[in-house]
């Protein structure tokens, strides 16, 4: 039973930091229909970020996180404007295509400059815990899930009462509306893609200090998380992906607990084919943007 | 449904004989380059070094690939994520069953291709529902599934641990067929693949598949079947994805599941077809084989730097030719216009 508990926390705390992992994929996908393939190179990113402040200059990475925020922000910005935004119109597979080139030369740039050793950033604290009966929290994936559900209800403020997020949400619904209201789409979807992979950049430094990470395996496992997240939880909903996030964390830790080799990751597709074919739209999506009406 | 199939040839001498009575200068040189290139590429092989021989089956197999994925993804508008399953599947049934059971390669293949089209058959059916994106990723997991199980089903196909096909001595059921008869095999399948993309194009199933892609509702309301449209193009292209794998696991004699439900070989597969120009059979064949000799050039030359370099090309060639590289030269040829700054306004926001 205690073992059960144990499993069951472990996956809490690893959904909150899969959730954070997968909230900004799930947003440009809603709003710009982008299937971003770089989503785990953009997380790695900001992990490496994370990890020279601290090297160089001995910076906590809680306290690098908003480095690491503007520095992504600023590239995601320029990203979206310079690249994406040049082929947003065409059929879906091209701008994934697109996505999957920049993916390959932000890995294989990372990995000329940091090799492609496994690095993680150490503190005194990431690797300690408290316990609660039989239950063992480590301090640092606790205040990575916290850090998590407080950025996604953030970002679910920002877009519910701001005026940046209703531009953003009208964007995302329709775009010929949005613009001739006078909203700029290209700002927008820039201003969007630059928070995403902010948010990216926030959570591969949360994985850095609580695991390990690299340039070749890490960035393709967590844009595979964040694509299971994003349908599980559904799109146009801030709460679908940090909901899809819990429910792939608990179920992989639990699955691990009862199932013998790698079973647990072909239960999990199942999982996912099985709601894509129940329930498109997730498990707390709605159908907001599937009268999208692309001008 | 064999309506469907029988095509524009609906005379009373039957498929092929009303063909070959159509056939006139104007619409048989496609064919008869075809024919051509096929020989000089038999003729090729005499003159090239063993290395030269291995990057050019490569080639072989990549065009077959790219054909396959171009049926589901191009004309019928399904991009599927997950096609390196069938590949997975092809390699493993046929090293099971030579490994296990000692079946001759020959047997073994055509149930590979079997156990292809039943899966995407069994797939199909459900996924095929999915539109868009949500097709995309059904597929990715249909894929990662696949290999899970392979991987998990450690007493049959030994896991993680690999398999080995035995080749030599009198263990072998087949012997190994070394680098010529490879070069071959893979040549024939390359162009088996063509021509089944180049008669599937043009027979009136090929337009039932262009219309599902155009409007699906529409097509259905003339009286297609989407349905069966749709599984049957995925079993078609499952079929010589499978057959591809079957040869590929022969080639490569010992290997893991990993190697053969490589993600990487369904996003080449999904690159050489939007690269080249999908919907059409130049498009993929001019995408595999101008992508597959790139790469390989980069690889040899550029030492670490090839990738990045891959990568930033496939950036701008999406950027500057987002319709694929043949249908640009395609439409400038014919209306004489080749601006490409044209070219990269036509999506941009």
């Amino acid at each position: 039973m205690s073992q059960f508990l144990q499993a069951a926390a472990y996956g809490v705390v690893q959904g909150g930091l899969l959730g954070l992992v997968a909230v900004g994929f799930s947003l440009v996908w809603g709003v710009m229909n982008v299937v971003n393939f770089s989503h785990g190179a953009l997380a790695v990113t900001g992990a490496y970020v994370a990890w020279v402040l601290n090297v160089r200059f001995g910076l906590d990475p809680f306290l690098a996180i908003p480095v690491v925020a503007i520095a992504l922000f600023a590239f995601g910005y320029v990203v979206q404007r310079g690249l994406i935004n040049l082929v947003i119109n065409a059929p879906i597979f091209l701008t994934l295509l697109l996505t999957f080139g920049l993916n390959l030369v932000i890995l294989n740039g990372l990995q000329l400059l940091f090799k492609a050793d496994d690095r993680t950033i150490d503190t005194s604290y990431a690797s300690q815990s408290f316990a609660i009966g039989a239950v063992n929290v480590p301090y640092g994936r606790l205040a990575a899930c916290f850090l998590a559900l407080g950025i996604t209800v953030a970002l679910a403020l920002l877009m519910s009462r701001t005026r940046l997020g209703h531009a953003i949400g009208a964007t995302g619904m329709d775009r010929g509306a949005a613009r001739l209201m006078g909203i700029r789409a290209r700002h927008i979807y820039a201003v969007t893609f630059g928070i995403a992979a902010a948010l990216a950049g926030v959570a591969g430094t949360m994985i850095a200090t609580v695991g390990s990470f690299n340039p070749t395996t890490t960035p393709g496992q967590l844009t595979l998380d964040a694509f299971v997240i994003s349908v599980l939880g559904g799109l146009g909903n801030m709460y679908g992906a940090l909901v899809g996030g819990l429910v792939l964390g608990i179920a992989e830790s639990l699955g691990g607990l009862l199932l013998t080799g790698t079973w647990v990751n072909a239960i999990a597709m199942a999982v996912l084919i099985v709601t894509l074919i129940i329930r498109p739209s997730g498990l707390i999506g709605k159908a907001l943007y599937s009268g999208r009406v692309e001008v | 449904m064999a309506d469907i199939l029988r095509g524009r040839a609906r005379s009373r001498q039957g498929l092929f004989v009303g063909w070959i009575r159509a056939l006139t200068p104007a619409n048989s040189w496609p064919a008869l380059a075809g024919l051509l290139v096929f020989a000089a590429m038999l003729a090729l092989q005499q003159l090239i070094e063993p290395g030269t021989q291995r990057l050019l089956t490569s080639v072989f197999l990549f065009v077959a690939l790219a054909q396959a994925w171009n049926i589901i993804g191009g004309y019928t508008g399904y991009a599927s994520f997950g096609q390196v399953a069938f590949f997975g599947l092809g390699a493993y049934t046929v090293a099971v069953l030579m490994n296990n059971y000692h079946v001759s390669f020959w047997a073994a293949l055509p149930l590979a291709v079997l156990v292809g089209v039943v899966f995407a058959v069994a797939i199909g059916l459900p996924l095929l529902r999915l539109r868009g994106h949500y097709f995309a990723i059904a597929t990715l997991g249909a894929a990662e599934g696949a290999r899970e199980v392979i991987n998990n089903l450690t007493s049959v196909t030994g896991g993680g641990g690999g398999i080995t096909i035995p080749t030599f001595g009198s263990d072998a059921p087949t012997p190994y067929f070394g680098k010529p008869g490879f070069y071959l095999a893979f040549l024939v399948l390359a162009a088996v693949s063509v021509v089944v993309a180049a008669v599937l194009a043009r027979s009136r199933f090929g337009y039932a598949m262009v219309a599902v892609h155009e409007d699906e509702d529409a097509a259905g309301a003339v009286g297609i079947n989407t349905t069966v449209v749709k599984v049957v193009a995925f079993g078609v292209s499952a079929a010589i994805v499978a057959c591809a794998g079957a040869f590929y696991a022969f080639q490569q004699i010992e290997f893991y599941p990993t190697d053969v439900f490589d993600a990487s070989f369904t996003v080449l597969m999904v690159i050489m077809v939007m690269i080249g120009g999908s919907g059409s059979v130049v498009g993929p064949l001019a995408g595999a084989v101008g992508l597959q000799l790139l790469s390989q050039f980069l690889r040899v030359n550029l030492g670490n730097f090839n990738q990045l370099i891959f990568g930033a090309i496939i950036v701008l060639v999406v950027v500057f030719f987002p319709q694929g590289v043949v249908t640009y030269l395609r439409d400038a040829w014919r209306t004489r216009h080749f601006s490409i700054l044209d070219n990269v306004r036509r999506y941009r926001l």
